[in-house]
């Protein structure tokens, strides 16, 4: 069964000039283990869709429709205390993007794991220490490290750190927002590889969130590419890069460079993403598109099965 | 065409900042410390060529940058440029340079004015080197730019303000004011890190294209290695303000001697679910530059340290044609 079952989710931001469709209709399942990636470019709501997976949007932000199922639970109708206590971290957590900024400077890092313990279990501070230094050398990071405040570590540990955290309450579940975007490549590296190693000893279900196809490439088993509020295909991560079927995927893993080839030209994708809050009618690619036709700028196309689990929404797949 | 005359040329480049100290240490005078952001850096850049300037966050490449065009004043060192020492030159003989020594910045969203118009920031340029002799010269000079760069219909783009352009425009934009001058050197400083990465190639291509009409010469300094690989004919790696490799594209990818590049080049995560997966070799992370190791910087996350390592600085030497590094244990 799947630990997560999103159908059809819908995300708008009220603005001053009308709403933003950051997320507009996502279907998506994801199984128990897996390692998914979840890409595209900025704007596209791949942040949005993850925080109101968590229930952690901004004041502007609202569920307009769609349901989320976490292992056969509806968690966005459950009520707030609720979710709370049973599900945000205890169940569900989150690797919050840009760990430079997401822990508060003036406690010990320690304590801001520990509180996040105690919070949810029934456990005293003394214990929940304990619980922090261990988390710490899970993740790599010298136990003593507890006591330093954020400034006292450097980028790397910094995001080690906010990693325990969320492994603090044991979950199920970890999304990981753009977890190596602003550290350097030789640290992504070591941040990857932390990573992999948790979700494997750990039998941990991950969301890699990143607009880098080569994160994904090297660390997750499927991939959702998202475009201007929709999922457009998913699929494992071999096909991604091998047989992918929607133009947009296509351009995407072609405009990806890699070291590891020869010197080629570079290609990029005509256009921009397109402002949310007037996104193109039928087929949000539309305008982008190579192979665009006279139904795609009438007709959303519908997110159908091409075989297996693999899932595209184009009219050219028919 | 990259040709064998030299535009730019470095010299033992070094650029210090001194560390503001309290006023308690500077009473005791204690001795000021610096941060050596670039420290002894020798390079040259062809005409046409396509230089990459390589590293993690801290390695001095955008102060390296920076100071090459004088933006910062070099500590010692010497600058070449066309043949001319520029080191010294003063203010008004500078000025006359900087038309053909140009820079593009980052972040599209903060390197352009926002209050200006499309036609005003272009203009400026012109306005400044005095670069037209009516206004409909002026006017006609942008146009052109604006076709160059691929902002068309350039009549719709020339009175909108930054805030009306998306970030792959507003850089074309950067790129345009850039271009109109004309200028035979330009120091590309991320120039596509903040953006998209599906638009960032049509603004490496309107760089380059450019850059191969006009015989421009690019020092591009990037983090990443990855779109290095494809656009630079040769490479430097820097590693605490100091070059640790250097040698063109294609060697310093397919065959790094230093181990530091070695390092770097697992490091890159490959687009290919099928090939072995980027590992860190090294562990740890970049020092500070205020009082870097002695020796070799990278010493003490070498795994080919040896005694000499901590003692001796390595010279960058040349070990094949064109190949340079700096590391005792490469012979």
């Amino acid at each position: 069964m799947s630990i997560l079952d999103v159908q059809g989710l819908k995300m708008y931001y009220s603005t001053l000039k009308g709403d933003v469709k950051a997320v507009d209709g996502v279907v998506l399942e994801v199984e128990k283990r897996e390692a998914i990636g979840l890409v595209g470019e900025s704007g596209c709501g791949k942040t949005t869709f993850a925080l109101a997976i968590i229930r952690l949007l901004p004041w502007n932000g609202r569920i307009v429709g769609g349901n989320v199922l976490f292992d056969g639970v509806d968690i966005i109708g459950m009520d707030e205390k609720k979710f709370d206590t049973d599900y945000r971290w205890k169940r569900l957590s989150y690797v919050f993007q840009g760990a430079m900024n997401a822990m508060n400077p003036v406690f010990r890092v320690g304590d801001q794991i520990a509180e996040a313990i105690t919070l949810h279990e029934d456990v005293e501070k003394e214990e929940a220490m304990n619980r922090a230094r261990d988390l710490f050398k899970l993740v790599g990071i010298d136990p003593v490290r507890v006591s330093s405040y954020p400034h006292e570590l450097s980028g790397g540990m910094k995001q080690r750190a906010m990693i325990a955290m969320a492994l603090a309450c044991n979950p199920d579940f970890i999304i990981a927002d753009e977890p190596t975007t602003a550290l350097d490549v030789i640290v992504q590296a070591q941040t990857l590889q932390v990573i992999d190693r948790l979700r494997r000893e750990l039998g941990l279900t991950m969301m890699l969130i990143t607009h880098d196809l080569s994160v994904v490439a090297q660390t997750c088993l499927t991939c959702a590419i998202m475009y201007a509020g929709k999922i457009v295909e998913y699929t494992d991560i071999n096909t991604v890069f091998e047989e992918p079927l929607h133009p947009y995927t296509k351009a995407l893993t072609s405009a990806f460079p890699s070291i590891k080839e020869e010197r080629r030209e570079l290609v990029s994708i005509r256009g921009a993403p397109p402002n949310l809050l007037n996104p193109p009618t039928g087929c949000r690619f539309n305008p982008r598109c190579p192979y665009s036709m006279k139904i795609c700028t009438e007709e959303e196309p519908e997110y159908k099965n091409q075989g297996g689990r693999h899932y595209v929404a184009c009219h050219l797949l028919g | 065409m990259v040709s064998e005359e030299i535009e730019l040329k470095v010299v033992d480049l070094k650029k210090w900042f001194p560390v503001r100290m309290g006023v308690i240490s500077t009473l005791l005078s204690r001795k000021t410390k610096y941060v050596k952001a670039v420290d002894g850096v020798s390079f040259d850049v062809k005409k046409g060529e396509i230089f990459g300037l390589a590293g993690e966050s801290g390695c001095g490449k955008t102060t390296a940058g920076k100071t090459i065009l004088r933006l910062l004043e070099p500590t010692s060192g010497e600058i070449y440029f066309q043949g001319q020492n520029i080191t010294n030159i003063g203010k008004i003989d500078m000025k006359q340079l900087r038309k053909k020594m140009q820079i593009v910045y980052q972040d599209p969203y903060e390197s352009i004015n926002p209050r200006m118009t499309v036609y005003d920031i272009i203009s400026e340029p012109i306005s400044i080197h005095k670069l037209a002799d009516s206004p409909a010269e002026k006017e006609e000079i942008i146009y052109s730019v604006l076709k160059d760069v691929e902002l068309v219909p350039p009549e719709e783009f020339m009175l909108r303000f930054p805030h009306e352009l998306s970030g792959g425009q507003r850089q074309r934009v950067a790129v345009a004011r850039t271009l109109v001058m004309k200028p035979s050197f330009i120091v590309a400083d991320e120039p596509i890190s903040m953006l998209d990465v599906s638009i960032r190639a049509g603004i490496l291509k309107v760089m380059l294209r450019a850059g191969e009409a006009g015989g421009i010469s690019y020092i591009f300094i990037t983090h990443d290695l990855a779109y290095a690989r494809h656009i630079c004919h040769r490479g430097a790696i820097m590693y605490l303000g100091k070059i640790a490799e250097m040698a063109p594209m294609d060697n310093l990818v397919k065959n790094p001697l230093h181990p530091y590049t070695v390092a770097l080049m697992t490091a890159v995560p490959v687009p290919d679910p099928r090939l072995e997966k980027a590992r860190a070799i090294i562990g740890g992370e970049v020092p500070t530059p205020i009082d870097p190791p002695s020796g070799c910087r990278f010493h003490p996350r070498c795994s080919k340290f040896m005694n000499i390592c901590r003692e001796e600085e390595p010279p960058l030497r040349e070990i094949e044609s064109g190949h340079y590094v700096a590391c005792h244990a490469v012979r």
